[in-house]
């Protein structure tokens, strides 16, 4: 009989991204909950590039904000940099993004954590305790064992962690930390499949071997946007990234020493992510580009220790560096330590319930880079989840599940059980079909009564949020019902060489139109006594702004939205026997037998799965047969 | 269920094909075929006698078995290529019938087949279409189609709308710099030429769409020119009453008639005129509500000549006893039957133009509503983009009109679009 330590009601596993947003918001609810990592010391370390947000990531950290999380604020507190992306582009995809101080923000990670007082265990988690396919506790590496009703494993790229550097391999779970050993085949024989990835990583190089002068400094935006709602006055560094570019030489030598890179030595490695390339990939494969951007970022606050974004490899570090070399401004670099590869196993995703609960053990619920995803953003994306259903789970609440069309957050959940990926799934704003409800700016009207229902936000910042979205919709009324005459404009649309209007016109129509903004309406359309940020104000004309323009659109896409419900509703029931429909084709009968989808809708979604799959599979569920 | 259906069009061909499909398939074909050399662990093909209940041979015939799922239908399946003597076939039903099949309903194989997954809905309305055109054309068209032509077609379309939205979706999920230089151009580029594409489709099938759902041809002109006369030599019948009062027709008569495989559905109408007979009035009423939504009007004996040539053929009748009064495109004799055969082409060619190329026959009303949806969402993204406007509404329209050409073929997914990316573009700062 083994010691018990102690009993928790939840243990969560790792204290990355996911880790920190599952164990606190539990925390927050009221479980009892014990984050347990192989090192204290490293709770809330960024492993591999120092920012948060950016394209599609931008928009999931506001909405895990808005759900009680907590990765914005950190981020927010570090900020050296902040940046809006894609402003010259559509407004559903502008997306805020924050170079950080990664030390500072690990720093603020654990004090929040201590300050929080949640329970931190210094250890290494080697198995489970499962009996009759549910979770009842923990066993660690020395023998002793946390009894508790559910676990969360985000175990990051630990989990027989092998870090490739040429020809070298080292075991580890990241450069520097041992990797962690049992639980892979401790689920296996749980009857849980995984598979094995890869991610890389860029060297690593001293400010002080850099001639500056030579990149092309870039700074942040004039007015920044957090990433919380929760911060009041976001006033950040800006402190510049540089970019330099490679040239000829620099692929030559590539191209020459391909056979020292892990990936090109024609091992058989595991499958890494295609939009993150290495250089030697970017080389090989679009060798018609003359040139690549590397962009060399501060690791934290005027750091000796610099970030080359652009440059992940695995290549042999004598040749990574006479190949940084030829590099314009890098002749004399010096590496504090190399780029390597990193391969991990991770559990098919597809064998997760939509509230990210194993399917089969009840009460083990998985998030972040052991689902096969990669990048900070997804993994807090899914910890919320994983925390806020393993709750949910103890407290015998209702899940909470995202539809697509809820939250970027949904449509990662919604892919990772549906399709099996066999890269590292990054979240891209085209996966969203709902894109363009789906804006950063209205992660509070998407999600906050999602956010009351479940006690997830405190009341002050309720109270805030409540405000700005009511302020948002009178702004958005007294523009749909007011006139402006045409002295007051025409002397404006000429200007932004748009058609005068010849009688009083409706301010929202003259909105629609693509130059147009609230500004150059020249109206006063928002009190301004009110408690809200400058920033908050902004967002709220932007906002209004937005539901103008796009109303067409999203009212087209809503009608859609409504007449897919039907389908999302509609339950396949969990022992539902697929050998029964003959005429299924063996290829969509096996994948349905695989991922077992919870709901038509589901099933719909399966790639493969064609409209005759669903009329079938409908005539047996008894529903009317019905052909889209 | 097993279920029995004669496949082939009744009437004149000279081998008939009769199915059989089901479960018990070949054991019901053992009812009416002397010595059945077929079950279910050999099928195949076979020259066998056709026997009725008292063991009589009434026919000769190419029996083929398949088993399922490698069937037609996906399940077993027996062909029976008889000769076309409606006797033979009525007789070779009656008994499969009586062996305890069940009479197909119409387009049940099809049906039967697309459920069990062996056709996907483009192939499934080809058969259709084939099932129910009426002529020879549309059987063609059905035949080309369900070779995926149309598929095909459709398919290079949408390779051309994914590869635009990969082009627009890189610049706003991947690229963190200002548009490439040449993207609206060549995106206005493709989409111009995916207008044109699918226009070509949408004419297509309005071209051939009298193949398959028959044209309407109607007769026209003042009372007494002889339109009722020529209606019955047309339809090869008396069917509308000819007098020689003026105002004998009364209201429209139709009747289906064929002209070189093309179905029409042929109709008398009223005579013309100003009238104070209250009846005489809706007629005329009627022959002009018909004239309107005509494919093809035949005009006979008006001297005035006053419309758009399109959708008019200008004729002459009573050639054997008047002399045309003016210009006209055809002079016939309705009574004697002089030069109808010049008639009949002239109605052939005005209804079918032949220098269209069909490539590509959209087979079914829905397909093509679908490929009329595509091309208005192709539009609209090419109106937005000549505006300036936001990149996401464009691609908005275009995955909006990719979706309505996947109701026709395959799925496109958000991989597809993703996939394109990687591998167009280098990804990755
Ligand atoms: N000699 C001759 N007589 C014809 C010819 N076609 C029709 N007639 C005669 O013309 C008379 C009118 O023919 P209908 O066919 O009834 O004419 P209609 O145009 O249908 O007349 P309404 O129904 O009254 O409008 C009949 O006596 C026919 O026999 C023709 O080609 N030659
Ligand atoms: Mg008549």
């Amino acid at each position: 009989m083994k010691h018990i330590k102690n009993k928790y009601d939840l243990v969560v596993v790792g204290g990355g991204h996911a880790g920190i947003e599952a164990s606190l918001i539990a925390h927050k609810r009221g479980i009892k909950t014990i984050l347990v990592s192989m090192d204290k010391n490293s709770v809330g370390r960024t492993s591999c590039n120092p920012a948060v947000g950016g394209l599609a990531k931008g928009q999931m950290v506001k909405e895990v904000d808005v759900l009680g999380g907590i990765m914005g604020f950190f981020a927010d507190l570090s900020t050296l940099q902040s940046k809006t992306l894609n402003k010259s582009k559509g407004r559903s995809v502008w997306s805020p993004r924050s170079q950080i101080d990664k030390n500072l923000y690990e720093k603020i990670a654990q004090e929040y954590i201590k300050e929080k007082n949640l329970d931190v265990f210094e250890g290494e988690v080697v198995s489970l305790d499962v009996k009759n396919n549910s979770v009842s506790g923990v066993f660690l590496k020395d023998g002793s064992k946390i009894v508790c009703s559910s676990v969360i494993l985000t175990c990051g790229t630990f989990l027989n962690g092998l870090i490739h550097i040429g020809s070298k391999q080292i075991n580890a779970g990241r450069y520097g930390e041992k990797r962690a050993e049992g639980i892979t085949e401790n689920l296996n024989s749980l009857g849980l499949k995984s598979g094995r990835l890869k991610t890389g990583t860029p060297p690593r190089i001293k400010r002080s071997s850099v001639d500056w002068k030579m990149g092309d400094a870039g700074f942040g935006d004039k007015i920044p946007s957090p990433l919380s709602y929760r911060t009041e006055n976001f006033k950040p560094k800006d402190e510049p990234c540089f970019s330099f570019r490679t040239n000829e030489n620099t692929h030559d030598i590539i191209m020459n020493n391909l056979s020292s890179s892990a990936m090109y030595s024609g091992k058989n490695m595991a499958t890494g992510p295609r939009y993150c390339p290495s250089i030697e990939d970017k080389v090989y494969k679009f060798n018609q580009n003359p040139s690549h951007v590397l962009q060399l970022e501060p690791e934290w606050s005027k750091s000796e220790q610099i970030y080359v974004n652009g440059f992940s490899t695995s290549l042999e570090e004598k040749i990574q560096l006479n190949s940084l070399k030829t590099v314009k401004g890098l002749e004399n670099v010096e590496f504090i330590r190399p780029g390597y590869a990193i391969e991990y196993d991770f559990f098919y995703p597809s064998q997760l319930k939509n509230t990210l609960e194993s399917k089969a053990v009840s009460g083990l619920f998985m998030a972040g880079q052991i689902n096969g995803t990669s990048g900070y953003e997804e993994a807090s994306s899914q910890g919320i989840m994983a925390g806020i259903n393993a709750s949910c789970f103890i407290l015998k609440e209702d899940p909470l599940v995202l539809k697509r069309n809820d939250a970027y957050i949904g449509v990662l959940v919604d892919d990772l059980i549906l399709k099996d990926t066999n890269e590292p799934y990054r979240m891209f704003t085209s996966r969203a079909e709902y894109r363009l409800q789906l804006r950063s700016s209205n992660a509070d009207q998407r999600l906050l009564e999602i956010s009351k229902k479940y006690k997830l936000l405190n009341e002050k910042t309720l109270d805030k949020l409540s405000e700005k979205i009511e302020k948002t919709l009178d702004v958005v009324n007294y523009l749909n019902e007011n006139n402006i005459n045409p002295e007051a404009i025409n002397k404006r649309l000429n200007k932004l060489k748009e058609k005068e209007i010849g009688e009083p016109t409706r301010m929202a129509n003259i909105l629609k139109r693509p130059g147009v903004l609230i500004a150059d309406l020249g109206v006063e359309v928002l009190e301004l006594k009110n408690n809200l940020s400058k920033h908050m104000k902004n967002e709220i004309l932007f906002e209004a702004e937005t539901i103008i323009k796009y109303s067409g659109y999203i009212n087209r896409q809503k009608e859609e939205i409504d007449k897919i419900k039907i389908y999302e509703n509609m339950i396949i029931p969990d022992n539902f026997d697929y050998n029964k429909i003959k005429s299924l084709s063996n290829e969509s009968r096996e994948k349905f037998i695989n991922i077992k989808p919870q709901t038509v809708g589901q099933a719909q979604r399966i790639n493969g799965i064609r409209p005759s799959d669903i009329s079938i599979l409908l005539v047996y569920l008894k529903r009317p047969f019905h052909v889209k | 269920m097993t279920i029995v259906a004669c496949s082939t069009p009744p009437g004149t061909s000279g081998i008939a094909v009769v199915r059989i499909s089901g479960k018990d398939a070949i054991k019901n074909v053992s009812n009416f075929i002397k010595d059945c050399p077929f079950n279910e662990k050999s099928p195949g093909s076979k020259i066998c006698l056709l026997v009725d209940k008292d063991g009589l041979i009434f026919d000769e015939a190419v029996v083929t078995s398949y088993l399922g799922p490698n069937s037609y239908t996906g399940e077993n399946l027996v062909e029976v290529s008889c000769h076309g003597n409606p006797n033979i076939i009525s007789k070779i039903i009656d008994l499969s019938v009586g062996g305890g099949a069940s009479l197909a309903e119409p387009g049940e194989f099809t049906k039967r087949a697309f459920l069990n997954g062996r056709l996907d809905l483009s192939e499934a309305e080809s058969v259709s279409a084939i099932i129910h055109s009426k002529s020879i054309a549309g059987v063609k068209a059905g035949v080309k189609n369900l070779k995926g032509g149309l598929s095909k077609k459709i398919g290079l379309i949408k390779s051309d709308l994914v590869s635009v939205v990969a082009n627009l979706e890189f610049n706003l999920d991947i690229s963190e710099e200002d548009l490439q230089p040449n993207l609206i151009k060549n995106s206005k580029g493709a989409l111009s030429k995916s207008v044109e594409t699918l226009k070509s489709c949408v004419d297509a099938f309005n071209e051939t769409r009298m193949f398959q759902l028959g044209a309407s041809v109607v007769i026209l002109g003042p009372p007494n020119a002889g339109k009722s006369t020529l209606f019955n030599l047309l339809v090869n019948k008396n069917q509308s009453i000819v007098t020689e009062i003026e105002g004998t027709t009364r209201d429209v008569v139709e009747k289906n008639i064929n002209i070189d495989g093309l179905p029409i559905l042929l109709k008398d109408t009223a005579g013309i005129r100003e009238s104070n007979n209250r009846v005489e009035k809706i007629g005329v009423e009627r022959s002009l509500a018909e004239e309107k939504n005509a494919d093809l009007v035949i005009y006979l004996n008006n001297a005035g000549r006053s419309f758009s040539k399109d959708k008019y053929i200008h004729v002459f009748n009573k050639s054997d006893i008047n002399t045309p009064d003016g210009d006209y495109d055809v002079i016939i004799s309705a009574k004697t039957g002089d030069n109808i055969q010049k008639l009949k082409e002239t109605i052939y060619k005005a209804l079918i133009n032949e220098d269209i190329e069909h490539d590509t026959f959209l087979t079914s009303k829905r397909q093509c509503i679908a490929v009329e949806s595509a091309l208005k969402h192709v539009k609209d993204a090419l109106s937005l983009l000549l505006g300036g406007d936001s990149l996401e509404l464009i691609v908005e329209d275009i995955n909006r009109s990719i979706d309505f050409l996947d109701s026709i073929t395959s799925k496109t997914t958000k991989d597809d679009v993703l996939d394109e990316v990687f591998s167009s573009f280098c990804v990755g700062k």
